[in-house]
């Protein structure tokens, strides 16, 4: 009897070890957000997220960046102005009307890239992708800052 | 007599013709910037890049100055991004872009015009997680033709900046100064 309750008792004990080291082995290695397969939490006219936020920085930041830095997922659509590389040689697509302060600069990724090939200055195009930081004017630097979109893609529209 | 209003006016023509030159041209704008963060401890190593900093160069009056969107930093482990951006750490939401302001104390050291590698040291502010602090700092400027390079290594405490952690994990497994390193890219123009 005694020795059923030990076996017993050294069962659940090690699976329960084995299923709480299991926990914690996937949340450590959670994988990252899958932005493009992610659903979309607001979807504008890239002018319109700029104006948001010339108007009212404060706000904007409070509807569009989450605390954990799982900010919102948005589809911007607006007129290419210029397609570059950043330092880690993925493309960026800067969406902005003629005459704009500032616009939405949307860094794609090693997987995306390639999708900006058939893209051109003039095109307007929908890009999907999560926000990082608002666009506003900076008094040191002199100059106005874009929106900054990471994870995208061009969307069919 | 001659000679000292002729030497007088010369020197102003030139200072009006700096003062109004100087601003526009030698202000140069880089998108193109790289930032890596790097804590070590016996524990694990971690590191984070961002490449989505903002910064200005003036070749003229030495000023610098790094805008940083701080939810950009991406990390290899989805868990450690979501803490660094959580209110126990840097607290992104409410501190969306970091800081520096500074100028180049040795700007005599630099010829941006003349290929080379000059040292220089950089003073000035850095704002971060609300907290401003003085700082000097290191940096290296390589000249290319008309490519300017600017690359600093620092150390940053991160108690200095209000980024503290007492019992738990974190605090074995991060480091209480972690090192900071960036490289920006401008173009001269013309």
């Amino acid at each position: 009897m005694k020795k059923r309750i030990l076996k017993w008792g050294l069962i659940l004990l090690v699976s329960g070890i084995i299923i709480g080291a299991a926990i914690i082995y996937f949340m450590f290695n959670q994988p990252h957000r899958d932005i493009q397969a992610a659903t979309v939490d607001y979807k504008l006219e890239a002018s319109a997220l700029v104006n948001e936020y010339l108007t009212n920085a404060t706000s904007a930041n409070d509807k569009y960046l989450e605390a954990e830095g799982e900010s919102k997922i948005i589809i911007v659509s607006g007129t290419i102005a210029s397609i570059s590389e950043d330092l880690n040689k993925q493309k960026v697509v800067l969406l902005k009307s003629k005459n704009a302060k500032a616009g939405v600069s949307c860094t794609f990724t090693s997987e995306t890239n390639a999708t900006t090939k058939n893209l051109k200055v003039g095109d307007k195009v929908s890009i999907k992708g999560v926000i990082r930081s608002g666009a506003g004017y900076d008094e040191d630097l002199e100059l106005y800052e874009d929106v900054i979109l990471e994870k995208c893609n061009s969307i069919k529209n | 007599m001659k000679k000292l209003l002729f030497t007088i006016a010369i020197s102003g023509i030139l200072a009006i013709t700096t003062a109004f030159t100087s601003p526009t041209v030698s202000k140069l704008v880089s998108k193109a910037g790289h930032i890596n963060f790097f804590s070590h401890t016996a524990i694990e190593d971690i590191s984070a890049d961002n490449f989505k900093v903002v910064s200005t160069l003036n070749t003229a009056t030495g000023e610098v100055v790094y805008s940083v969107p701080m939810q950009s930093f991406e990390f290899e482990k989805a868990l450690m991004q979501k803490h660094y951006n959580s209110k126990k750490f840097l607290d992104t939401k409410t501190y969306p872009k970091a800081k520096f302001k500074g100028q180049i104390t040795n700007l005599d050291a630099v010829n941006f015009e003349v290929d080379g590698t000059y040292n220089v040291t950089i003073a000035g502010e850095m704002n971060l997680h609300g907290v401003t602090k003085v700082i000097t700092e290191t940096a290296t400027i390589t000249v290319l033709g008309n490519k300017i390079t600017v690359e600093t290594k620092m150390n940053l405490t991160l108690a200095d900046y209000k980024v503290a952690f007492k019992g738990g994990k974190p605090s074995t497994n991060i480091a209480k100064t972690i090192e900071v390193t960036s490289k920006s890219e401008y173009t001269k123009e013309g």
